[in-house]
């Protein structure tokens, strides 16, 4: 019967044949390690974030004078409110995790090198669509917090060239952050999920055609792929148990722990909160917007320190496969990268001393200053690990790899150059 | 554009009362309805004129097991889904003090050190050479020293200004958070479930993947 109904369905629609493509017969790098889970936990954060987002809007009332009573009431009077709600505010959190993690791990392995330049500014792209989401998102409780922040960044538009004070008029539909700009972060809060899902879908058009990277960085011959179905959705699978007990731990025992304390009390224009604080995963951005100190070229700074990223299929010049996996000096300058993000991380946390100031300029210098030498690192290094001589087993790869695919043209798979 | 900077600028300063901050006494909060019962007694009666709960309703008192008797007594003739409002106009509280005391529905969520803050805050009171009273922990407060901590030096009395204070914060944890205890309880399970889940799949997982070559 059922075998009936998807002979029907195969007449008029590519069921099996895209299963098969997709999923049964989807060749995968046998050697992708656990760092590759979290493309697919970005997918399903993204899931969660919707789902709860949509009941939570079913509860939730745009408007200054009661929004942040209606956040009260799904807390308290809403069956399960309190579970949404937390679920929802730990998942942005939990989403930029996942999306931080796999973004570090296609530095680390270089996986944003040819032919996967496309996936990375997609990627790239969804970034900013989830900052955009994230802040916007973060208005709606109205609390202090809330406000102050929405003021401030709104008002880094000022840096516009000539129609500065009018685009940030346009963006808040207002003088101040009042009730047309909740009204309308709260509109496009619910808009740009769905946005996001079709860049998602852009994505993974482009992993597919070009398939996974993998630690080795080698393109691997067809006997090294194994299909993505039963393997990877297993693996998968487990990642997400592990990852759920941690985000569990955070919705039912620390749900708070992501509540800046300030924003529990409601907005007040007339009262700017001692401290103002961004999200924890905002932080190093704001800390690079503070360490400049005229407010265009911090503006600019920050802007940049977001989309250098996008820069890196043409600053890294190295053709030694694996990424930091064999690039003993880019793997230096990953780890003091990622040292540096939590540097910024702290100093835009903290209240500005002249001391964490001049901290942060230093790590602002790092931060742009490990892109910039990105180019002469990756050529350098290249030169002298090839006089140096690969390790044998990078070696023994490479012509593995190459043996194999010489020998069985047919099977190799689309993404592989003709 | 100068806004702006002013704006930037008051965000750079470090506040004078991060600064100042005063040392926090760490305290964990009793999550039992007894405790948290005398707490709401406690606050009735210390703080209740000013201050109001609007999060929480008389209502709530009685689900959540507190005595029937004296939720009646607090409420007097208003119904049971009547919000705790203070007792004093906000007009009259601005005569007196200059403010509007805040709501305190949220008051453990909303400082930082949570329930420790408003602890250290309600005993941090000191009286200055010249007759008036100071605290520690917030400076700027208009609040009056309603619990008397500057008075009290004696260590029995102290003691149990200590509890007084450690029961109203019981309290307000409460209303902060009423579903705390409900939410860990199904954290337990939720928790528990997904380790057995997880290892599971772990073990699915290694079965899968010994059938590769």
């Amino acid at each position: 019967m059922s075998n009936k109904i998807i002979q029907w369905i195969d007449h008029r629609f590519p069921f099996t044949s895209f299963v098969k493509h997709e999923l049964t017969g989807y060749p995968t790098p046998r050697n992708l390690s656990y760092w590759w889970n979290f493309g697919f936990l970005a997918g399903f954060v993204l899931v969660l974030q919707v789902a709860t987002g949509i009941f939570l809007a079913m509860h939730y009332k745009a408007d200054v004078a009661l929004s942040f009573d209606s956040i009260q009431h799904i807390m308290r009077d809403v069956n399960y409110g309190w579970l949404l709600r937390f679920m929802h505010s730990t998942g942005a959190s939990a989403f930029f995790l996942v999306i931080y993690i796999h973004m570090a791990r296609t530095l680390y392995y270089g996986s944003y090198r040819a032919p996967r330049e496309l996936m990375w500014w997609t990627g790239q792209g969804l970034l900013l669509l989830l900052m955009a989401t994230a802040f916007m998102g973060y208005l709606l409780p109205w609390g202090q917090m809330s406000f102050w922040g929405a003021t401030v960044i709104t008002n880094l538009f000022r840096a516009t060239p000539f129609i500065g004070e009018q685009v940030v008029i346009w963006l808040r539909g207002d003088y101040t952050v009042g009730d047309a700009t909740l009204t309308r972060f709260f509109a496009l809060h619910y808009l740009f999920p769905f946005l996001i899902i079709g860049a998602v879908l852009v994505h993974l058009v482009a992993l597919h055609t070009v398939k996974s990277s993998n630690p080795s960085g080698i393109d691997l011959a067809a006997k090294d792929n194994i299909p993505f179905h039963p393997y990877f959705t297993i693996k998968d699978f487990y990642g997400l148990g592990i990852f759920l007990i941690v985000y569990c731990i955070f919705v039912f025992f620390l749900p708070n722990s992501l509540i800046e304390p300030a924003n529990n009390i409601p907005a007040n224009p007339m009262l700017t909160p001692n401290h103002i604080v961004p999200e924890w995963y905002f932080l190093p951005f704001y800390a690079i917007l503070r360490s400049v100190p005229n407010m265009v070229g911090g503006v600019v700074a920050m802007g940049l320190s977001v989309m250098m990223f996008a820069f890196m299929p043409f600053l890294d010049r190295s053709r030694i496969p694996g990424g930091a996996h064999y690039r003993p000096i880019f793997r230096l300058q990953f780890y003091l990268f990622l040292l540096d993000m939590l540097v910024l991380g702290y100093i835009g946390y903290i209240p500005p001393t002249s001391q964490s100031i001049l901290i942060g300029q230093v790590a602002t210098l790092c931060y742009f200053g490990s892109f910039f030498l990105v180019p002469f690192v990756s050529k350098a290094e290249e030169r002298w690990l090839i006089k140096r001589g690969l390790p044998p087993d990078v070696q023994a790869l490479i012509a593995g790899e190459s043996r194999e695919k010489s020998q069985s043209p047919l099977r190799r798979r689309s993404g592989d150059k003709k | 554009m100068k806004k702006f900077i002013v704006l930037l600028m008051l965000c750079c300063t470090p506040s004078a009362l991060w600064a100042e901050e005063a040392k926090l006494e760490t305290v964990q909060v009793e999550t039992s309805v007894a405790a948290i019962e005398r707490g709401a007694e406690t606050l009735m009666i210390n703080c209740h004129s000013c201050h109001s709960l609007k999060y929480i309703k008389y209502r709530d008192l009685a689900n959540f097991g507190m005595d029937k008797k004296k939720i009646e007594d607090w409420r007097g003739d208003q119904p049971l889904d009547a919000p705790l409002s203070s007792q004093m106009s906000e007009d009259a509280a601005v005569q007196s003090f200059g403010v509007v005391p805040p709501d305190l529905s949220l008051m453990t969520k909303a400082r930082e050190g949570g329930a420790s803050y408003v602890y250290s805050y309600l005993l941090g009171y000191y009286s200055t050479p010249d007759g008036v009273t100071g605290n520690h922990i917030y400076p700027a407060t208009k609040m009056p020293d309603i619990l008397g901590s500057s008075g009290v030096t004696e260590p029995a009395a102290r003691e149990e200004l200590q509890k007084k204070a450690h029961d109203i914060v019981s309290f307000l944890a409460w209303a902060a958070d009423p579903h705390e205890q409900e939410r860990h309880r199904l954290g337990y399970y939720v928790i528990g479930y997904l380790f057995i889940l997880t290892l599971l799949l772990y073990f699915v997982k290694n079965q899968v993947w010994s059938k590769l070559k």
